[in-house]
């Protein structure tokens, strides 16, 4: 029992510091993010302004929901650099920027990967 | 993300793993501590801050630099203990700063002691005048230890061939004015014995005492509040701003 609480205390804090990568898995059809962004970058190449900005706003709410579960396993930057470049994003959709809006897609992208690693 | 609630978490992780390691590692009493320990002990304490604090990394580094400072410091004290020349070379030797009544400058100075802290040192062990000691030596965890001259050797009951009793140990009955009555009814006492005997020695309320406690012979330790000292002797022994 001496041994063991300590043990098990810090096996659960490693569970917590190492949880991000696996908490950032989809859990359902709305939150799978890499889909969402892959498929946003599609419209904007095609030039469907209206289905990119649905996509959009649907990222924005799937990545609200994210954060709070991996939120103690990530650090605050690449959390911080994926919410401005969605920030950014809405503000392509408006001018229809397609070359910006491509750019965002990928830093975001790249933002995800870096997510809780 | 909810900047208060992960440094609550981060924390959480910080403290039960400081106390988990330092637990592990830390067996030995602060004063024992050498200089070397005592680095390790601020470094640890350090990153264990920057884990909880520091938002901008992820909290999993740092707890592996927590983990290998910890795990380094615990290796160091397994060579020390099982490998004597390397407990010679990380942790230091005692060394002989007074010897015969005089003091050894230069010792003094690769010690990088100075005088004053000597005289300190001294103080701590009860001995104000430096003429009284034979040796002084500095062990390793920087605390000094001294052998006095034979004639200020403090006379003991069995130079004088005195049969003594054994004093056993006090037990406190009150402490900062509150009765332990525990105590008393371990010694088959009570609270009216107290209070008379405290009597006695002038005491009519609990709340006047600080400590009073009950040796094996019967007789009773009184600390009382108001100490009634009307001058301190002040020791300071260079101008300063107080």
């Amino acid at each position: 029992m001496v041994a063991a609480i300590p043990i098990a205390t810090l096996i659960l804090f490693i569970g917590i510091m190492l949880s991000g990568d696996f908490l950032k898995r989809p859990l359902t059809q709305k939150d799978n993010i890499p889909q969402m962004i892959q498929s946003i970058s599609d419209n904007v190449l095609m030039e469907q302004w209206d289905e990119a900005e649905n996509g959009t706003k649907e990222l924005e709410t799937a990545w609200k929901a994210i954060v709070h579960r991996v939120q103690f396993s990530s650090e605050r930057d690449e959390i911080n650099n994926f919410g401005t470049c969605l920030a950014r994003l809405k503000g392509t959709m408006k001018t229809h920027d397609k070359n910006s809006a491509i750019m965002e897609l990928s830093e975001a992208l790249d933002h995800w990967n870096n997510l809780g690693r | 993300m909810n900047e208060g609630l992960v440094v609550l978490v981060r924390s959480i992780i910080g403290f039960f793993t400081l106390l988990i390691f330092t637990r592990i590692i830390g067996k030995e009493q602060l004063s024992q501590l050498t200089f070397f320990d005592y680095v390790l002990g601020i470094t640890i304490g350090s990153i264990a801050g920057t884990l909880t604090t520091d938002l901008s990394s992820r909290a999993w580094p740092h707890w592996v630099g927590l983990l290998a400072w910890s795990a380094l410091g615990y290796l160091m004290e397994l060579i020390t203990l099982k490998w004597h020349y390397a407990a010679k070379m990380l942790e230091g030797e005692p060394v002989i700063v007074i010897m015969k009544g005089k003091i050894m400058e230069k010792v003094l100075k690769k010690a990088k002691y100075r005088a004053s802290d000597i005289l300190a040192l001294l103080r701590n062990q009860g001995v104000f005048d430096p003429n009284q000691v034979e040796y002084a030596i500095i062990e390793p965890n920087g605390q000094l230890s001294i052998l006095k001259k034979p004639e200020f050797q403090p006379v003991t009951p069995k130079d004088m061939n005195i049969q003594v009793q054994d004093s056993g140990i006090s037990t406190e009955l009150v402490y900062d004015g509150i009765l332990i009555e525990e105590n008393l009814r371990q010694l088959n006492k009570d609270k009216d014995w107290l209070m008379n005997e405290l009597r006695q020695h002038g005491v009519y309320s609990l709340s006047e005492v600080f400590l009073v406690a009950l040796n094996s012979e019967g007789s009773l330790y009184i600390d009382k509040y108001e100490d009634h000292l009307t001058k301190v002797t002040d020791i300071g022994d260079f101008k300063g701003p107080f």
